[in-house]
């Protein structure tokens, strides 16, 4: 059963179709990439997914949940599941990179006798441990995109959708942030990364979903691609 | 709760000027409030004390026996329009007369017990029945004469003083709930305000930690806990302000209202009252602090 399920998803702004149409599934452990242009719709996808957005047609299957049709008070337990990492990072400016993580694992109700050991271990993994104590502005862009990350999987979400996190990044540090996300990935975590770096998506080999003016052009999964699939999971 | 706890900490420590418009608004209403409570709660001890004093004295004829002055107390002690019932004899009414012309000793020396009639002293339960008492009274056998208290002016000067009182007090009344009213609904409405112009000020926060999955309640906590801290010191530095003024007034009150109980004369009974002051305060501070800051925040998220 996969783990996220786009089918036949709309979503229109009065006359401006952001997505037209979208149907795709991405199953558990998986590393996939949505590329595409300014304004294909990537930034929808993951709006639609966190429910910022409503699709005005289809249906949004994430774990458990039928996100299309949840209700108000049921989002945040849908995002509290989704490690999302934005272009901006949405990183809480006033406090630490640390705290930026706790108030994660306090959102998500995790006890905060856990707080340290677990922040600790996600920082080692994102190489930030040496600036826990630091405010997002004291860092660098790459350093930010991480911290980012770190914040979303503290959590140990189910899936980690990352959009544009190499956007505003120099080449070294968006290979970087990659490498890492494609560490996270082999430890079992589905990733979805939206990016219109097409060096990226070439130089990492993965599944590609290509999208332009609202709609999917290309699915790179193929017999291939299900295959490893496959063989990924009974690793597992 | 601790996370939500610093958080609020460091809001106020961000933008101390806002947490002290606050507290200083609350400070001003809570320190008139306590007045107000003060002014309200003497003058109900100045009206209970009136009001308690025996308005209604029977003159008892000098034939009369101690049984038939005794049915005659017993009787109006179980009567429900009746507080209380005191007998003075003629040597206590005596040594009344003796107290009230101590600056003239020479009129004290020239009367003797005997010209003083025995009489009961009768505090009704409200003025309303001291006029039936009167009349009922003046049918006892043993009643040669009855008479509303001299000591206070007679009949007609103890209910003017007692209206004119109620009158005053019922007034202070309505100007303290008046002017507690009003300055409470700045108060919330300041709270409101800074509360609203914090979540402007936190709105890409807000909206991050919306995305990572907090729920409103989540965003809620820390501008409720910012609006319940607001809402304590005001209320305690009100208080005390006004706290310190009664204190320091208090022994000119004492001295000018003499054996009239305006204030508790005892130190517990003083500060139990003032205890009592601030918590009754505090409830209402916080019930402000709580309503106003959650009106805010929901308004300014649904408004997202």
């Amino acid at each position: 059963m996969p783990v996220l399920e786009f089918k036949n998803v709309s979503k229109s702004f009065g006359d401006i179709q952001a997505v037209t149409n979208i149907s795709f599934s991405i199953e558990d452990g998986e590393f996939v990439f949505i590329t595409g242009p300014s304004g294909a719709g990537k930034t929808t996808l993951m709006k639609l997914l966190l429910r910022q957005y409503r699709p005005s047609e289809g249906e949004i299957r994430f774990g458990d949940w039928q996100v299309h049709k949840a209700k108000k008070s049921k989002i945040p337990h849908i995002r509290q599941e989704i490690g999302a990492v934005f272009q901006d990072f949405k990183l809480l400016h006033e406090k630490t990179i640390r705290e930026n993580a706790e108030i994660a694992l306090a959102i998500a109700k995790v006890p905060s006798s856990e707080w340290r050991q677990r922040v600790d271990h996600i920082l080692d993994l994102v190489g930030l441990t040496e600036r826990a104590d630091l405010f997002p502005s004291q860092l660098s862009g790459g350093e930010l995109q991480r911290a980012a990350l770190a914040r979303s999987l503290v959590v140990n979400p189910k899936i980690v959708f990352a959009d544009e996190p190499t956007g505003n990044l120099d080449w070294e540090t968006a290979e970087g942030v990659m490498n890492l996300l494609l560490k996270i990935n082999k430890e079992g975590k589905t990733v979805i990364v939206t990016t219109h770096h097409k060096t990226i998506v070439k130089e990492f080999g993965k599944r590609v979903i290509e999208m332009k003016k609202g709609e999917i052009v290309k699915d790179s999964m193929h017999s291939d691609h299900k295959e490893k699939t496959k063989k990924m999971k009974t690793k597992k | 709760m601790k996370l939500h706890l610093k958080t609020s900490f460091d809001n106020i420590k961000r933008a101390p000027f806002q947490a002290m418009a606050a507290i200083s608004v609350l400070a001003i209403t809570f320190f008139v409030t306590t007045l107000t409570a003060m002014v309200v709660y003497s003058s109900e001890q100045l009206l209970q004390f009136f009001e308690s004093r025996p308005q209604v004295i029977a003159f008892l004829t000098d034939d009369a026996d101690t049984l038939e002055v005794e049915n005659l107390q017993v009787q109006l002690t179980g009567d429900p329009r009746v507080n209380t019932v005191k007998f003075v004899t003629k040597e206590d009414a005596l040594a009344i007369y003796k107290e009230a012309t101590s600056e003239n000793p020479l009129l004290g020396e020239l009367v003797s017990p005997s010209i003083f009639p025995a009489s009961l002293e009768i505090s009704p339960m409200d003025l309303t029945f001291a006029q039936e008492l009167l009349t009922e009274l003046k049918e006892e056998p043993i009643v040669e004469s009855v008479g509303f208290t001299a000591s206070i002016g007679g009949e007609s000067a103890v209910t003017e003083v007692i209206e004119r009182l109620k009158t005053i007090s019922n007034y202070i009344r309505i100007a303290g709930i008046i002017a507690v009213t009003v300055l409470s609904i700045t108060s919330f409405l300041v709270l409101m305000v800074v509360i609203g112009m914090r979540i402007l000020m936190k709105k890409e926060e807000i909206e991050s930690l919306s995305l990572i999955g907090a729920t409103p309640g989540f965003i809620r906590a820390p501008l409720i806990f910012e609006a319940v801290q607001y809402a304590f010191w005001g209320v305690f530095i009100g208080w005390l302000m006004a706290s310190v003024l009664i204190m320091y007034a208090s022994p000119t009150l004492f001295s000018y209202f003499g054996e009239i109980p305006v204030l508790p004369s005892e130190t517990s009974d003083f500060f139990t009252l003032f205890a009592i002051f601030f918590a009754a305060e505090l409830i209402v501070g916080l019930l402000i602090a709580l309503i106003g800051s959650f009106i805010s925040v929901s308004r300014s998220l649904t408004m997202k």
